[in-house]
């Protein structure tokens, strides 16, 4: 077993896995951090990552009860106004109550656990269930493309597994599920994936395949496709190159970056010098 | 898992009412909480509508753990925070309901301890040079700003107007006039660091606990909002928290789903903190259920013997009968004699590699504990153990980072490639930054690059070094590095500067860790590097947020240097799991709360044990909710709360211990002065009477 008995996979630890098994074994397993940049433009980027949470932050608090007026008075950046203003007017479309944002679930996989974290989910008790995930990125993926990415296979799969709370006490029916990806700089474009008890059948098989896989395995391997070190920290780490990939190039829905998982620990009341 | 009856009480029932749960540590409350979690979930409850709400973050740990292994669907989806958490969540989502005056500037300005520190020098302390202030108080700096930020906590957490701070200290003491100017003082600079922060738009730990409290938990949307989102509480060690936290549960018990609140006789271990075991106790009649667990799940029947036995040397009157079954003197083991400190640490070591090498005991169930644990005595502790090849852990794994070379290496790199800062790094920073930077370079060699190519704050090529020997001293495979490393350094200051995390970034992954290169697969180096680059980037972000027109890296690298900016460095999972020995201050350990099977205590000869730390500028029992403001505290009363403390402390100890306590003893202490503490007496006291005994039987 080469993961800890409380491990819990992400979407993005998933990923990770399957660009790079290695870069999963320093991250996750290692926990090893490798502070070189993950592009060229990291000020830039910087400031794309901000003005997503700025995004995400407003409409958690517009989710939360508070009036748009007061929200759009407070919002700086002219982007993250539009995005939202945008959201206003067709984000919740079709979206049914009750709606909570920012939620988490997690269920077991093989040994260990997968923990889905929604931006906003809304169960109809005994009627249709969303999982709406707001994307700022630049660019418009294909839905084939999203169709095979982790997160759209985690998520769907992560509700149908173990929504049962908010549908009642019983399992949310597979055909009931629908994931939409919503993006702010397309003018709301949404990419929509519904969902069935095959697909259900067929991602558990996968998932738990992989956890299994991961658990098991000898060894770590790097990824035989060395573009992908262009945009992995671990580069120099895997002697697989000096300079970041250029952030142009970069797929803002191909990778997830996690900038930093620094842990503000605001109860450090200081004096404790014993 | 085994519950007994009273564990199951609070488990497996009261699911749509309020349980006040109550015993000393050790009866398995915890436990029962946690399996009270697995039920409420399988019962149908959505796990995010529990709230477990703990004083302190490392309390949530064993829900945490427990709840992840558990494989129970959701169960770990459960929410844990402390007021301070809840409170910055809350202030953070619901900022624009605040008054006006709050949200004129925008989102707030969030700021950690680190921020607050640096914002102490920064804005309050040229008020404090230029007034003269506490020019009778002899500690360091940061200790002094942690205290004014601690009395501007205690009001938040206590509910009383922060300007009343210095009258309430004035109205208490009975000494010298002096000591009611220090007070004084601190009320300036809390108003000073209070209008600051508004003036900013910066949210400190008070302002946001006393914004929470007192403004936001009043909105109806924000209390529907919390109300609605939590419907079952479970509150740990109620005793160790604040009538902030106090208040805020008397007003939501009435509208919860179910509670169950936890509270640990004789406790209160964070009262320098604003701990308030009384006041926990009232919210007992707030709730309907009373469950008192009695029966002890940790100590052995030697330890509980031992408990039972000290308790009177230590000043408890009323102490319980000792039972039949344990014998004290069989829970504990003592050094004998030992004179001087390293012997008794030698002993400590001896008998730790004993427990893990020979009877198999995991360095994990083993805890090092002293009154205080200076870095002299953690060190030799820790390089002792490394040699005996048992693996420990202290309360802060990282030192400052600016002691961690590979930090100091890219500060020293960052001043060369910055020469505009005019900030121009010593030859011996430079020597050492390059031995750390480029692998296999010895400190000979690296003198000598520093010698010949360091000139005016700039490394000149190596084909400076005129004499073809010198350079064959160096070798030119050295030389090859120290250019690439010099190139990367001049190419990069001849463009425009980036921001400093940025820069360690990039020299980090583009020469520092490329093979060669000192970095290169050192995990231990890049771990260093990480917390630096988020630690500036940090400063950064805050900075050019709130006075955009500083420049932030120099300012960074001058406050680390400091020592204001970087201290206390810490990722939290860094302080995880790991198995290892436990090497931490007595109340460190206690607040953990997580028992063990062995427990080292050092120096017990120490005065320090229940001595309350010199706050000059504070007082944990006058800064208190229970305080009559028209007393005045006295010497007496300061002898019967050192006697109490000590006595909590010590039985709080051996509660969270299963095996064996091992005492540490040297005749002299670090200071070489002869020992003669409270507790050694208590310890020497019972032994005598426990031989009187057996003699009159």
């Amino acid at each position: 077993m080469n993961l800890p008995d409380d491990f819990v996979f992400s979407q993005t630890s998933l990923q990770d896995y399957v660009d790079c098994p290695r870069r999963f074994e320093l991250r996750y397993v290692l926990r090893q951090r490798w502070p070189a940049p993950e592009v060229d433009d990291m000020l830039e980027f910087e400031a794309r990552m901000e003005k997503g949470d700025q995004f995400h932050h407003l409409v958690h608090q517009h989710l939360a009860g508070i009036a748009a007026e007061k929200l759009l008075a407070s919002s700086g950046d002219a982007d993250v106004r539009r995005w939202f203003e945008m959201y206003l007017e067709t984000g919740l479309e079709d979206v049914p109550e009750p709606r909570r944002p920012e939620t988490t679930i997690t269920v077991p996989l093989g040994e260990a656990m997968v923990l889905a974290k929604f931006d906003l989910l809304a169960v109809e008790p005994g009627g249709r269930a969303l999982i709406v995930d707001w994307k700022t990125s630049e660019r418009l993926p294909s839905a084939e493309r999203l169709a095979k990415r982790l997160q759209t296979i985690v998520y769907r799969y992560v509700l149908a597994a173990g929504g049962d709370a908010f549908y009642g006490g019983q399992p949310i029916p597979p055909e009931r599920i629908e994931m939409i990806y919503w993006y702010a700089d397309h003018e709301g474009t949404t990419r929509r994936f519904p969902y069935d008890a095959r697909q259900f059948a067929a991602d558990a098989a996968y998932l738990e395949g992989l956890a299994n896989e991961i658990a098991t395995r000898p060894a770590f391997p790097l990824t035989p496709d060395v573009t992908r070190c262009r945009f992995c920290p671990y580069r120099s780490l895997c002697d697989r190159g000096v300079q970041a990939g250029r952030l142009e190039e970069w797929d803002d829905d191909e990778d997830e970056i996690d900038l930093t998982t620094f842990t503000l620990d605001i109860d450090q009341i200081a004096e404790i010098e014993y | 898992m085994h519950l007994i009856k009273k564990q199951q009480e609070i488990a497996n029932a009261h699911f749509d009412t309020t349980v006040f749960a109550e015993g000393v540590a050790g009866t398995g409350k915890t436990t029962a909480a946690i399996e009270r979690i697995k039920s409420l979930i399988k019962s149908g409850v959505s796990a995010d509508s529990i709230l477990v709400l703990t004083p302190q973050a490392t309390l949530a740990l064993p829900y945490r753990t427990a709840l992840r292994r558990s494989r129970v669907k959701t169960a770990a989806d459960v929410h844990t925070e402390t007021l301070g958490s809840l409170a910055f969540r809350m202030v953070d989502l619901f900022w624009p309901l605040l008054p006006d005056e709050f949200t004129l500037k925008g989102r707030p300005h969030f700021l950690t301890l680190e921020m607050v520190q640096y914002y102490m020098s920064r804005l309050v302390e040229p008020e404090i040079r230029r007034q003269d202030y506490f020019n009778s108080v002899h500690i360091s700096r940061n200790r002094l700003y942690t205290q004014i930020v601690d009395n501007l906590n205690k009001a938040a957490l206590i509910g009383f107007p922060h300007e009343q701070i210095g009258e309430r200290l004035k109205s208490a003491w009975l000494g010298d006039v002096e000591q009611t100017y220090i007070y004084d003082d601190a009320q300036a600079c809390a108003n000073l660091f209070r209008e600051k922060c508004r003036e900013y738009n910066m949210f400190d730990f008070s302002l946001q606990v006393a914004l929470f409290r007192d403004y936001l938990w009043q909105q109806q949307p924000v209390r529907v909002y919390m109300t609605k989102k939590y419907r079952h509480l479970i509150v740990e060690n109620i005793e160790e928290d604040t009538p902030a936290t106090h208040e805020l549960l008397r007003e939501w018990l009435p509208v919860c789903e179910s509670a169950v609140l936890i509270y640990d006789k004789d406790g209160g271990f964070r009262r320098f903190l604003g701990a308030d075991p009384d006041n926990a106790l009232t919210l007992k009649d707030v709730c309907k259920v009373h469950v008192e667990l009695d029966r002890g799940r940790v100590m052995s029947p030697d330890l509980e013997a031992f408990q039972i036995a000290i308790a009177p040397h230590l000043g408890e009157k009323n102490g319980a009968t000792r039972p039949k079954t344990g014998d004290p003197r069989g829970a504990i083991a003592y050094s004998q004699d030992t004179r001087y400190q390293p012997q008794m640490i030698d002993w400590a070591v001896e008998h730790i590699a004993s427990l893990v090498h020979d009877q198999g005991v995991s360095p994990r169930e083993i805890v090092v504990l002293s009154a205080f644990m200076p870095d002299a005595l953690r060190f030799s502790l820790q390089s002792r153990l490394d040699e005996r090849h048992v693996p420990s852990r202290t309360h802060r794994p990282s030192r400052a980072l600016r002691e961690e070379p590979a930090a100091r290496a890219l500060l020293t790199l960052a001043r060369l490639a910055h020469p505009d800062w005019g900030m121009k790094p010593s030859k011996y920073d430079v020597t050492y930054a390059l031995t750390a930077a480029i692998a296999d370079l010895d400190l000979v060699r690296a003198r000598l690059l520093t010698d010949i190519l360091y000139r005016d704050g700039r490394l000149l090529p190596f084909e400076h070094i005129s004499e073809a020997q010198m350079q064959s001293r160096i070798t030119f495979d050295l030389g090859g590095r120290y250019d690439t490393l010099r190139a990367w350094l001049d190419t990069y200051s001849s463009t425009l500067a980036l921001p400093l995390d940025v820069f360690f970034s990039k020299l980090f992954g583009e020469v520092l860790s490329q093979p060669k290169f000192g970095f290169h697969k050192r995990f231990d180096a890049a771990n260093v590097a990480a917390n630096l680059v988020d630690s500036a980037r940090e400063f950064r972000q805050e900075v050019g947020k709130i006075e955009p027109d500083v420049p932030a890296a120099p300012e960074y690298v001058r406050m680390v240097d400091a020592g204001v900016i970087a201290n206390l460095y810490v990722r939290d999972w860094e302080a995880e799991k790991q198995d290892a020995v436990l090497i931490a201050p007595a109340y460190t350990f206690l607040l953990y709360n997580q028992p063990v099977e062995y427990q080292f205590w050092l120096n017990i000869g120490a005065s320090g044990w229940g001595q309350r730390l010199h706050q000059p500028l504070t007082h944990p029992y006058v800064m208190s909710l229970q305080w009559d403001e028209n007393a005045k505290w006295t010497d007496a009363m300061e002898v019967v709360a050192s006697q109490k403390a000590l006595y909590y402390l010590i039985a709080g100890l051996i509660r969270r211990c299963r095996k064996g306590i091992y005492l540490g003893y040297s005749e002299y202490g670090e200071q070489g002065l002869e020992q003669r503490g409270p507790l050694l007496m208590a310890v020497q006291n019972m032994l005598r009477r426990l031989v009187r005994e057996e003699r009159h039987v």
